[in-house]
């Protein structure tokens, strides 16, 4: 079996990449955390170029995406990765301070897996990523590779 | 025309307005004519009549050297006027043919034409200064005249006496060329004609227009043979223009009209307001008459003073007219001004849109409004007629007919409403229209015999021809569906006041566009300022609840009580700031959303919504719920969910303390087109004091620490309301519970 799949958490504000890590930390979860700081940097990860380009072939498990970002912003990430067939199978979560109903509405026709709103409550911020990280790099069933090598090959 | 082509060919009254009566080709006898090169003055065409003298090809200072002079003199002065010009008598031949002639000349095309009209010696002698005093008499009684048919009535009498014709008419045409005999004075040996209408038909347009380049003609004898111009045609080929002409033969067809009429002698002076045909001076004498030429100057000159004084009377009513209309306009357009619409300050002051154009009934027409004002056709045909105006596409700004029905058949049926019609169009883009209308009058019309004049067939069997009517018995008729005409002042007033309607929408528009512009503008900087504030200003509450609870929960054991108590109040401070800042956020969106109404199950959304709301309320409350049944409401589904989630919400809130929480939601009878909804509790209520700040943002009406809230709640309630036209209001007594009530207009049904 290959290597767990990272979850990409893509956050400029340190605040937040602190406490969202913390709240993941809680989960337990094995997975490898990545964090980029800004949407070109995602990007670059994602398609395993820039200092990413050494890393191995292998998708995210889930990329939490902040809407606001330095660069390339969330949507045109989740555009982007939405809009290619070669990355449109992994799972996007915008976790976002915004709750603009466009920018809603926005994500989810461009493909979004979820919306979270983060809540100004710890605790319903804590148990939000805890079940995103959960269901995202546990439970959730990716879609079989077809027509592709396996990542690994 | 003699010779028109095979007897079952059709001949239209219109076959007379194509007769070619300018180059008829010959000229009466009492006269001659000669036509001259004008550098040579050599003849090179004369009347057959003409002395073999004359003849052509003789050079005039050869056969006459005193009329030599006096065409080269007319030539050398280049007179520029229209019309021939007499320039004296002269005594031609000795004994038995020596004969006195009044010389007329005019130029036509490249020629100099000479006309010498048989006088006798002693009329040459009647020249205009022997006419001054009768002028100067004729001037001070029209100064007297009080109104145009007064004036008439002294042109024809002076006309008459200047003349000695058996009957003089004052005959005017109106718009479509009729005729009708305005004044009259007589010998009694013609009928009278006075009060008499002339179809259009018996002046053909032709003749009027050489009525008005030519402004008197005249026939000494009905009975007379034309004489034949020769050579037929001019050097350039053409038969001579004969328009200026004082001996021009005049059509056959006139010639018949006139012994049908029993007149064997005719003058006629063309009466010009303003360089156009007002009416004619019309002579008549049974037996043929001659009239000296300087008799028929004075009665041109008679005519001129006449005309100047008509057109000065006619403006000056016409002034008078604009003056009063002006004032009415001046209030209506204030009345506008005043109003939000242009629309309401017409609506608002019937009378005065009325007495505008002196219209009975008027209305005002959009595509979705048709208003109308005092005697107007029924709602339905006025639309008809809007239809009609706006379908047929031409590109008048006014329309005027005083008989709507030739026009618009359908009209025909509300003649007696509108027969006259006077309409401004005041915006094509969406096709809007000012009418007023005019009633029916039905006028008897005595004609001068039956208008309807007809080619008959010879009897002879020869070709048609176009026979002049022979009968001038009167010929009543009932004219209907016509209204009194609209006088140019008044039309005039209806395009000023469309020009101005056609202003204040403009400028209404334009500060409208102004307005939505700066509208536009500042919701843009709403919008980003409240994603700013969404994005940015949530962000720092978040993180202080985050860290505070990081060290409550990791560190919590190293602080002490105190400590601990802090760490819980900036938790509860920061947690207070960040829902704060969401209810303000939502409560701002509400006012930028568009409304998307759609009818829906009320007791549905409240069901949905009550679910929601419980999901929040401790498993220790007892909470009865007493829902009526709801019906339908029309109104947009989000924005209603969130006026029942904040009025359930407040009703489970400020029920906390009741053992048992008991929350009715009902709809009362639906009244002034709303309908009406209400939720009550029997909470803690509120004093009706403050029953103002309730609906208030920010405003509230408990400590924080009995009841938690921001005070948006129902400021967000009231405001959603609104936006659906709708009202809010409560009722409480302290302690005993408390009423909140919403109203929602009531859909109207679509036409």
């Amino acid at each position: 079996m290959a290597a767990l799949k990272p979850i990409l958490l893509v956050e400029d504000n340190p605040n937040d990449i602190e406490l969202t890590l913390a709240a993941l930390e809680s989960s337990q979860l094995a997975n490898e955390i990545v964090i980029c700081r800004d949407g070109a940097e995602a990007l670059d990860f994602i398609y395993r170029r820039g200092s990413h380009e050494g890393r191995a072939r292998q998708d995210p498990a889930v990329v939490l995406l902040d809407l606001k970002l330095p660069k390339v912003d969330g949507l045109e990430v989740l555009a982007k990765v939405k809009g290619d067939p070669g990355t449109r199978a992994i799972p996007v979560v915008m976790l976002t301070s915004s709750r603009e109903e466009t920018d809603v509405v926005r994500s989810y026709n461009l493909g979004v897996n979820a919306f979270v709103v983060k809540p100004v409550a710890f605790d319903e911020f804590f148990a939000a990523i805890k079940e995103i990280g959960v269901f995202w790099a546990l439970l959730n069933e990716p879609p079989p590779h077809r027509g592709g090598w396996p990542s690994n090959a | 025309m003699d010779r028109a082509g095979s007897a079952a060919q059709h001949i239209d009254l219109s076959a007379c307005d194509r007769e070619p009566i300018h180059i008829v080709g010959s000229v009466q006898p009492h006269g001659f004519l000669l036509a001259l090169d004008p550098r040579s003055l050599v003849v090179l065409q004369a009347s057959a009549n003409a002395p073999a003298a004359a003849s052509v090809g003789t050079a005039l200072e050869s056969a006459y050297p005193e009329l030599a002079a006096l065409a080269e003199r007319y030539r050398d002065a280049g007179a520029e006027e229209d019309g021939a010009l007499y320039l004296r008598t002269v005594t031609l031949g000795l004994g038995p043919t020596r004969q006195s002639y009044e010389v007329a000349a005019h130029r036509i095309d490249d020629l100099l034409v000479l006309e010498l009209e048989e006088t006798d010696d002693a009329s040459g002698e009647a020249g205009l200064d022997a006419l001054n005093p009768r002028l100067r008499a004729f001037v001070r009684r029209l100064h007297g005249a009080r109104g145009v048919e007064d004036l008439c009535q002294l042109l024809a009498q002076d006309i008459r006496r200047l003349t000695g014709f058996d009957r003089a008419l004052v005959y005017r045409f109106d718009r479509d060329w009729h005729g009708t005999v305005l004044a009259e004075d007589g010998n009694g040996v013609l009928p009278s004609y006075l009060d008499l209408r002339f179809p259009a038909s018996d002046i053909p347009a032709q003749a009027r227009e050489l009525y008005r380049r030519n402004r008197l003609r005249i026939i000494p004898d009905a009975g007379y043979v034309p004489v034949p111009i020769r050579p037929g045609t001019t050097a350039a080929g053409e038969p001579l223009d004969l328009s200026q002409s004082i001996l021009r033969s005049v059509s056959p067809v006139h010639v018949a009209y006139m012994r049908n009429m029993g007149t064997m002698a005719s003058m006629s002076v063309s009466i010009l307001v303003d360089g156009a045909l007002w009416g004619l001076v019309s002579c008549h004498n049974r037996e043929p008459r001659r009239v000296p030429f300087q008799a028929r100057n004075a009665c041109d000159v008679l005519t001129q003073i006449f005309a100047l004084q008509l057109s000065a009377k006619v403006r000056g009513e016409q002034a008078e007219q604009r003056l009063a209309l002006g004032a009415v306009q001046g209030r209506l357009l204030g009345f506008m001004a005043e109003e939000d619409s242009f629309v309401d300050g017409l609506l608002n002051h019937p009378d005065d849109v009325l007495a505008l154009v002196n219209a009975s009934g008027a209305a005002v027409v959009t595509a979705d409004r048709c208003r109308l004002l005092g005697a107007a056709p029924p709602e339905a045909e006025v639309r008809a007629l809007y239809a009609w105006l706006s379908a047929r596409g031409e590109a008048d700004d006014v329309y005027v007919t005083e008989c709507l029905a030739e026009a618009f058949p359908r009209a025909a049926g509300f003649a007696d409403r509108a027969s006259g019609l006077l309409a401004i169009s005041v915006s094509k883009r969406y096709a809007s229209y000012i009418l007023w209308f005019r009633p029916e009058v039905v006028r008897t019309v005595r004609w001068g015999g039956n208008p309807v004049k007809a080619a008959s067939p010879d009897p002879e069997g020869g070709p048609d021809r176009l026979h002049p009517r022979k009968s001038f018995d009167i010929w009543k008729e009932t004219v209907k569906g016509r209204s009194l005409p609209w006088s140019l002042p008044e039309v005039e007033v209806a395009e000023d006041l469309r020009a101005s309607v056609l202003g204040i929408v403009l400028r209404r528009a334009e500060e409208l566009a102004a307005m939505s512009e700066e509208l536009q503008r500042s919701n843009k900087e709403l919008e980003a300022f409240s994603y700013s504030v969404s994005h940015d200003l949530r962000a720092p509450f978040r993180h202080i609840v985050g860290y505070a609870n990081l060290l409550k929960n990791r560190e919590g054991p190293n602080l002490s009580d105190k400590g601990r108590h802090y760490v819980e109040t900036i938790i509860e401070a920061a947690f207070s700031a960040g829902t704060l800042v969401d209810n303000l956020l939502s409560f701002s969106q509400m006012g930028r959303h568009a409304l998307n109404r759609v009818t829906g199950d009320m007791g549905a959304l409240v069901e949905e919504v009550r679910r929601k709301v419980l999901r929040d309320v401790g498993p220790e409350r007892v909470v009865r719920w007493e829902v009526a049944p709801l019906g339908r409401a029309y109104a947009d589904p989000a924005m209603l969910r969130l006026v029942l989630e904040n009025l359930l919400s407040n009703a489970v809130k400020y029920t906390r303390g009741r053992d048992e929480a008991v929350i009715e939601v009902g709809r009362l009878p639906p009244r002034d087109g709303e309908s009406v909804f209400y939720v009550r509790d029997n909470g803690v209520g509120f004093d009706m004091a403050y029953v103002d700040k309730l609906f208030g943002v920010f405003q509230r009406l408990h400590r924080v620490e009995e009841f938690e809230g921001t005070g948006i709640g129902l400021a967000n309630v009231r405001r959603i309301v609104e936006r659906h036209g709708g009202r809010t209001w409560a009722e409480s007594r302290l302690g005993e519970g408390a009423t909140f009530y919403f109203t929602l207009p009531v859909r109207e049904e679509a036409h």
